[in-house]
């Protein structure tokens, strides 16, 4: 029963997005392009420390080894 | 009659206001993603550091919110104060998103930023993330209302001039919020205010870096900064060719004031200058370097499009200065009367009531009604002038801004690639470079709000009320007192932010330090950054 309460509200999030992006595209485009690339800016910053965090351990595994 | 120096000084005390206050505005747009981003790492990986991160930036983000908020709070009430006829005029409009502002700073953004400070033990981590995503969406929201209501200044759409009630009725709020002046306006302010907080973490970090301080602190804060920096500054050069199209369409004099265009250009493509020293009064450019073929392709988006000048523009303003002055006379027989010709005389120029009340400066003891057949041509020509803005200031805020603009691009990308290569203390040039460059977007700003707001005279709303007709009737004295008292104040936030900001961020972060014999490089582990192995080992 969880599955489908969550795999409903994904696709009530689904139909949002898409409703969005079909009145945004029309009506307000520049609004929509921050929208989209605030999230790409938010989750580029956070994957570089991802990345960051990938590197620093590959660090570390070399430093153990020697 | 109208005196022009109580206009000035409410001008000067308005911009001084709004300049003032714009110095808090784009850290805190920018900070409050940048600090999304943080905690959304710290909810993904569990690594206490990224909490630390988001603590330590969010501090200097509290300071900066609250000096923000109490600066910004004058100025609404000064559209009453000093404003009185504008707001008598666009009141019914201008007041909608500037009510719906107030709500969103006051009630959502306020709630949310409280909750951030003081939740972090009362709240899940998902919940605190939630709540740290709408502080950032509420301080952005919050810019949103502003510059639909300023956008409406620029180009004003959404309402109709009512001559019963003598002020603009609002029509439509769709009109009003999707306005492409403003929605473009949003999104480069907004991202600019990316630019600027991502240049702050940036620049305090490599300041840490270079006094080797809080190193896992500041190369995860610097990584984080240049990467969110260096796409939010390729999208605000981006973002502001779409508003200088927006001119190309709208505001066609504010665009021959940035660009320094005197004379109609002629087709194929007109040069960009990129130096001049613009003469209003001998109406040319002293000592210009141009670059051909560049201008026209990137307003017009063609090849062979002629870009109005300056005589042009004025010349096609004359027609519309003389049907405007029939309009304001018939509209003031009107209100007078009620009289249904003077009406039906007012509906058949009313498009250029506008240039009208312009012309009011120049006639004779400001009236329109004494303007003879002899002062006619005068009158029209000086009002033809006045529309153009200051061309030396457009000019030279527009350059400055666009310059630094693409001076940040270099910044941010230089540091992200030594970040990514972990070499960043190889490089102390690159941590110098963006330690000095923090205050730097934040006068970039200033000087974007200077090309929009200068760029819009002599209107205070384009093409229907003249800025000289918007202000109060105060007298000089109580005029100068304020805008002293303002200077005075305002000179103490900024200097209470500035003392707090270079407080703090000289105390860092102070949480988890790692033991002073890891910092120097005696041993490994305590999550000591990878690129360090390289510089200090």
């Amino acid at each position: 029963m969880r599955h489908v309460i969550k795999m409903v509200a994904l696709g009530l999030i689904l139909a949002f997005a898409l409703l969005l992006a079909v009145v945004a595209g029309d009506y307000a485009p520049w609004y929509f392009a921050w929208l989209v690339g605030t999230t790409m800016i938010v989750l580029i910053a956070a994957s570089g420390a991802v990345l960051f965090e990938t590197q620093d351990a590959a660090r570390d595994r070399r430093r153990d080894n020697l | 009659m109208i005196n022009p120096t109580v206009v000035e000084l409410s001008r000067l005390q308005f911009a001084l206001t709004a300049l003032y206050h714009f110095l808090f505005v784009p850290l805190t747009l920018g900070l409050s993603f940048i600090l999304a981003a943080m905690e959304t790492v710290y909810v993904i990986t569990g690594k206490p550091i990224y909490k630390d991160m988001t603590q330590f930036w969010g501090k200097l983000f509290g300071i900066n919110f609250a000096i923000g908020v109490a600066t910004g709070l004058t100025m609404e009430f000064e559209f009453g104060t000093n404003w009185s006829m504008y707001s008598h005029f666009v009141g019914d409009v201008f007041g909608t998103p500037l009510a719906i502002e107030g709500l969103m700073a006051f009630f959502m953004e306020s709630t949310f930023v409280g909750l951030m400070f003081f939740g972090w033990d009362r709240l899940s981590k998902p919940a605190h993330l939630a709540v740290t995503y709408l502080v950032a969406l509420g301080s952005n929201l919050s810019a949103l209302w502003i510059l639909v209501a300023n956008g409406f200044m620029q180009d004003p759409v959404g309402a109709t001039f009512d001559p019963n009630t003598m002020r603009m009725q609002f029509t439509d709020l769709g009109a009003l919020v999707f306005s492409q002046d403003a929605q473009a306006k949003f999104v480069h302010t907004s991202i600019a205010g990316f630019v600027t907080g991502a240049l702050f973490v940036m620049g305090i970090s490599a300041y840490y870096l270079l006094r080797r301080q809080h190193r896992d602190f500041a190369a995860r804060s610097f990584r984080m900064a240049a990467l969110f920096g260096v796409i939010a500054s390729l999208a605000v050069v981006t973002l502001g060719d779409a508003l200088g199209r927006m001119d190309y369409l709208v505001q066609r004099t504010k665009l021959a004031a940035i660009e320094g265009i005197w004379h109609t250009t002629t087709p194929p493509a007109a040069p960009w200058t990129i130096f001049a020293l613009p003469d209003q009064s001998a109406r040319k450019n002293i000592a210009a370097i141009e670059i051909p073929y560049v201008l026209t392709p990137l307003v017009t988006h063609s090849w062979n499009t002629a870009i109005p000048g300056i005589d042009s523009l004025e010349r096609e303003a004359k027609p519309k200065i003389v049907n405007g002055i029939q309009a304001a006379t018939a509209l003031k027989a009107y209100a007078g009367t009620k009289n249904p010709a003077a009406l039906a005389e007012f509906r058949k120029y009313q498009s250029d009531l506008g240039y009208g009340l312009l012309a009011q400066r120049y006639a004779p003891d400001q009236d329109l009604a004494k303007i003879t057949k002899a002062d006619l041509p005068g009158v029209v020509d000086r009002t033809a002038q006045a529309t153009i803005p200051n061309v030396f200031v457009e000019f030279w805020s527009f350059r400055i801004m666009v310059a630094f603009g693409f001076a940040f691009i270099a910044v941010f990308a230089f540091g992200a690639y030594y970040s990514l290569k972990n070499e960043l203390e190889e490089h102390p040039w690159m941590l110098k470079a963006a330690m000095w460059s923090i205050p730097l977007p934040v006068l970039v700003c200033e000087y974007g709000w200077i090309v929009a707001e200068n760029g819009r005279q002599p209107w205070s709303v384009y093409g229907w009320l003249p800025t000289f007709v918007s202000a109060s009737t105060h007298g000089v004295g109580y005029m100068v007192f304020s805008l002293v008292g303002f200077a005075l104040l305002y000179s103490l936030f900024i200097a209470a932010e500035l003392y707090l900001m270079f407080k703090y961020a000289r105390l860092g972060p102070g949480f988890r330090e790692a033991p002073a014999a890891a910092q120097a490089g005696a041993g490994p582990g305590l999550g000591r950054p990878g690129y360090a192995n390289k510089s200090w080992e």
